[in-house]
């Protein structure tokens, strides 16, 4: 597994990054006081090298990027988007119990 | 898939799952783990561990990363993000572990998959849920989205009263919904609880013989629909967001067909030894039949299901064998 495939988002970089991209993009609203959040990082980790290239992986911490997270409505953590052509298309909320697949399960599909 | 075969693989970075790690590595067994997450399981979201004999009061990542460092000084490999799919068991007698595009083989297997959030199971819950919108089943977590506003816990178990006791902190009012007229939780807790809603202007809240039918609202969560278990009344209260902290469900899905379970999901074992329906695969914690799902007692089966390993290396056919006083493990 390879560190650091993901890439952290601020309030000012989220149209850039998110909003714009040519990929689809996964972004994960968590924060470091969340234990499920911390919990779940490997298995972003493994996702964004998986999918390297096909979809982005960006990572929003909902204490740093407040502006972002309260436009969408973020309620718990973790909530994951994921935003195809500037449009939130799907959302898994909190850490289910067979993670990774409910994630490629829903990415899947999205995929060009 | 590399020919290393372990000597044992653990499922599950858990306390149960790393206590059985430091005995197998420290032996010298060639042990891996492997974690669907990051170890810890449900221990790493509680702040306050006050009943691990030894320690006076840990926070449980803080435990946790001891554990885990302690594991891997003697030896032992940890694989994160690894979740494991299937189980096999070949003639040979090896166990070949299936996860994703990965496959490990090994002498033995501790399972020690834990356990994750009970469902309430009412309408309302999963759509609200899954759209974000007002559902959690962790206080640490949602607790200051909720900051000016009244939220509703349901439960009445230790977790249930830690987690409305934080929520208290950050929610402008908590109420909490029990549906027994007296608390089951621990009495420390109890008596923090209570001197908490006790307190002059309090803004948390307890109703007792209460239940949440239903979980309603447009778009977001605005109220609970209650009843009294005692006058069968019902009333739409009012709300923000619900918490829900009734409990856990062993994550045993992906051994249904590889070792037996009972009806409730929890794993099948002699309940001493904890040998499995399938020699060679032991089991550890709060997903086996008949766990205390405790720390300590989660810990305690990691270490005996690591020394009953070598009782199985060496006469496979112990399998079979009853529970017995004349029994103990050797080579220790």
């Amino acid at each position: 597994m390879e560190a650091n495939m993901t890439i952290d988002i601020k309030d000012e970089t989220f149209e850039n990054e998110v909003l714009k991209s040519k990929v689809p993009v996964l972004v994960d609203f968590w924060a470091p006081w969340c234990g499920p959040c911390i919990m779940a990082a490997p298995v972003l980790e493994k996702i964004a090298g998986e999918y390297q290239g096909r979809l982005k992986v960006c990572k929003l911490d909902v204490d740093q990027a407040r502006q972002i997270a309260i436009e969408h409505g973020i309620m718990s953590i973790p909530t994951l988007n994921i935003f195809k052509n500037g449009q939130v298309v799907d959302q898994i909320v909190g850490v289910t119990p067979r993670y990774e697949s409910d994630l490629k399960k829903k990415i899947e599909p999205l995929l060009e | 898939m590399n020919d290393i075969v372990y000597d044992v693989i653990i499922v599950g970075a858990g306390p149960a799952g790393l206590a059985a790690a430091l005995y197998t590595s420290r032996d010298r067994l060639k042990t891996l783990m492997l974690e669907k997450l990051m170890p810890g399981g449900q221990i790493t979201t509680t702040d306050r561990i006050e009943n691990y004999p030894g320690i006076e009061r840990i926070e449980g990542p803080t435990l946790i990363e001891q554990m885990q460092k302690q594991v891997t000084n003697f030896g032992a490999e940890i694989k994160n993000g690894s979740e494991v799919t299937k189980l096999e068991k070949l003639k040979n007698s090896q166990f070949i572990i299936y996860c994703d595009q990965d496959k490990y083989a090994a002498r033995a297997v501790i399972l020690a998959p834990g356990s994750s959030y009970r469902k309430l199971g009412v309408p309302g819950e999963e759509e609200f849920r899954n759209a974000g919108a007002g559902v959690s089943y962790c206080g640490t977590c949602d607790a200051p989205f909720f900051r000016g506003k009244h939220v509703v816990s349901i439960g009445g178990g230790n977790t249930a009263v830690e987690e409305t006791l934080h929520l208290a902190k950050y929610a402008d009012k908590v109420t909490m919904i029990h549906r027994r007229d007296e608390f089951r939780a621990s009495k420390v807790l109890v008596e923090e609880l209570l001197a908490k809603a006790n307190e002059p202007n309090s803004n948390l809240i307890i109703k007792y013989n209460a239940v949440a039918a239903a979980i309603q609202g447009k778009d977001r969560v605005q109220s609970v629909r209650l009843k009294n278990v005692k006058t069968n009344k019902e009333e739409d209260y009012s709300c923000d967001g619900v918490f829900i902290f009734i409990g856990m469900v062993s994550n045993t899905d992906f051994l249904k067909g590889f070792v037996e379970l009972t009806d409730r999901g929890f794993i099948k074992c002699d309940c001493a030894y904890l040998r499995t329906s399938v020699p060679g695969v032991f089991v550890a914690g709060d997903c086996r039949a008949g766990a205390a799902m405790q720390l300590a007692t989660a810990v305690g089966d990691g270490v005996v299901a690591a020394m009953m390993l070598k009782e199985y290396y060496r006469n496979p056919a112990w399998w079979k064998e009853p529970v017995s006083d004349q029994f103990s493990p050797s080579g220790w």
